[in-house]
C-alpha cells in the first residue's frame, strides 16, 4: 500500500482504457483491453486482494480476451470510430 | 490540502474510469467498442468495491499460525484486510464474464443478419427495408 | 449524439466526485465497511471452518448458496450461447 505505486498503476490503467477505446483496429483494441485487465490484476495484488487478482487474471484477462478475439475473428476487424 | 488529495484521489480516478466506460457505452457507434466500454465500467465498479476493504498497514486475509486446536487466542482485526468485498467481487467478475459471453453471441447474430456492426448503418438498413 | 453522451457522462462523473466528499479516507482501518460485520468473520472463520484463507472460507462455507447461484448463472449463459450460435438445419426456423 504505497500510494505512489498505486498512482502510477492507476495512470497505466487509465491510459490502457483510453487506448482501448481510441484504436480503430478492433483486434488491437481487444489486446489493449487484455493489458488493461492485467494492470487491474497488479493493482488488486497491490491492494492485498490476492484472490480477486488471480480470478481476474484467469477469468477476466484470459477467457474474456479469448471470447473477444473469437467474436472479432467471426465478424469484421475494422471499426469506424 | 495534499493529505486530502492523497486520501481521496483513488476515488476520483475510479470515477474517471467509470465515466470513460459510460461514454463509450453511449457515444461509440461500434458494438464491440460498446462492449469494451461495458467491461471498463464493470471493472471500475469492482475496483471501487475492492478498495473499500483496504486497511493501511494490514496484510492479506490469510491467517497463519492460527490453526484449529488452539482456537481461543484473539486475532487482531486491524492486521488483516476486510475479506467481505473480495468475496462479493469474485462473484461479480464471473458474472461479468458470463454477460460478456452472451453479448458477444448476440453480436455475432447481428453480424450474420445485417453484415455490419455499426449502429447507424444498422438503423439505416432497418429504415430502408421498413422493418 | 456524441455531445449528449459526453455531457451525460460528465454530469454523472461530477455528481459522483461530489459524493466522494463523504467517503472515508482511503485505507482507513476504522471505516464503516471494516468495522461492522467483517471483524466477526476475521476472528471466527478459521476456528469454525478450519480454513486459513478467510476469503475461501466465506465464499465456500458461509455463502455457498451464493456460489451455487453463480454456477447457475454461468450455466444459463453457456446454454444461451449454444442456442444462439448453433448451425440451423434446413427447414428449421428462419
Amino acid at each position: 500500500m504505497i500510494w505512489q505505486l498505486d498512482l502510477i498503476l492507476l495512470l497505466f490503467v487509465l491510459i490502457c482504457a483510453i487506448g482501448a477505446l481510441t484504436v480503430k483496429d478492433l483486434l488491437g483494441a481487444v489486446i489493449i483491453l487484455g493489458a488493461y485487465s492485467f494492470f487491474m490484476c497488479i493493482l488488486w495484488t497491490e491492494m492485498g486482494a490476492v484472490d480477486v487478482a488471480f480470478t481476474e487474471a484467469a477469468v477476466g484477462a484470459g477467457i474474456g480476451t479469448v471470447l473477444f478475439i473469437a467474436a472479432v475473428s467471426k465478424t469484421k476487424r475494422r471499426s469506424k470510430d | 490540502m495534499l493529505e486530502y488529495i492523497i486520501s481521496k484521489y483513488n476515488f476520483w480516478i475510479y470515477v474517471i474510469l467509470m465515466m470513460i466506460g459510460l461514454y463509450a457505452m453511449m457515444g461509440k457507434r461500434n458494438f464491440v467498442k460498446k462492449l469494451i466500454g461495458m467491461n471498463i465500467f464493470q471493472s471500475a465498479i469492482i475496483l471501487f468495491f475492492v478498495s473499500t476493504g483496504v486497511k493501511a498497514g494490514a496484510t492479506v486475509p490469510i491467517l497463519s499460525g492460527h490453526g484449529h486446536g488452539h482456537g481461543h487466542e484473539l486475532i487482531e482485526v486491524a492486521k488483516y484486510i476486510n475479506p467481505l468485498p473480495h468475496v462479493l467481487m469474485l462473484t461479480a467478475i464471473v458474472v461479468s464474464i458470463a454477460t460478456t459471453g452472451v453479448a458477444l453471441a448476440v453480436l455475432i447474430l447481428i453480424y450474420r443478419r445485417y453484415n455490419t456492426l455499426e449502429e447507424d448503418e444498422i438503423l439505416k438498413i432497418r429504415k430502408d427495408t421498413g422493418v | 449524439m456524441k455531445v449528449i453522451a459526453l455531457i451525460a457522462a460528465l454530469m454523472t462523473g461530477a455528481l459522483l466526485i461530489y459524493g466522494t466528499e463523504e467517503m472515508p479516507d482511503w485505507g482507513d482501518p476504522n471505516s464503516p465497511a471494516s468495522s461492522h460485520v467483517s471483524p466477526k468473520y476475521i476472528q471466527e472463520a478459521t476456528e469454525k471452518t478450519a480454513t486459513p484463507n478467510i476469503v475461501t472460507a466465506v465464499l465456500a462455507d458461509y455463502r455457498s448458496y451464493d456460489t451455487m447461484g453463480e454456477v447457475v448463472v454461468v450455466f444459463t449463459a453457456g446454454i444461451g450461447c449454444i442456442l444462439m450460435l448453433r448451425k440451423k438445419r434446413k427447414g428449421e426456423g428462419d
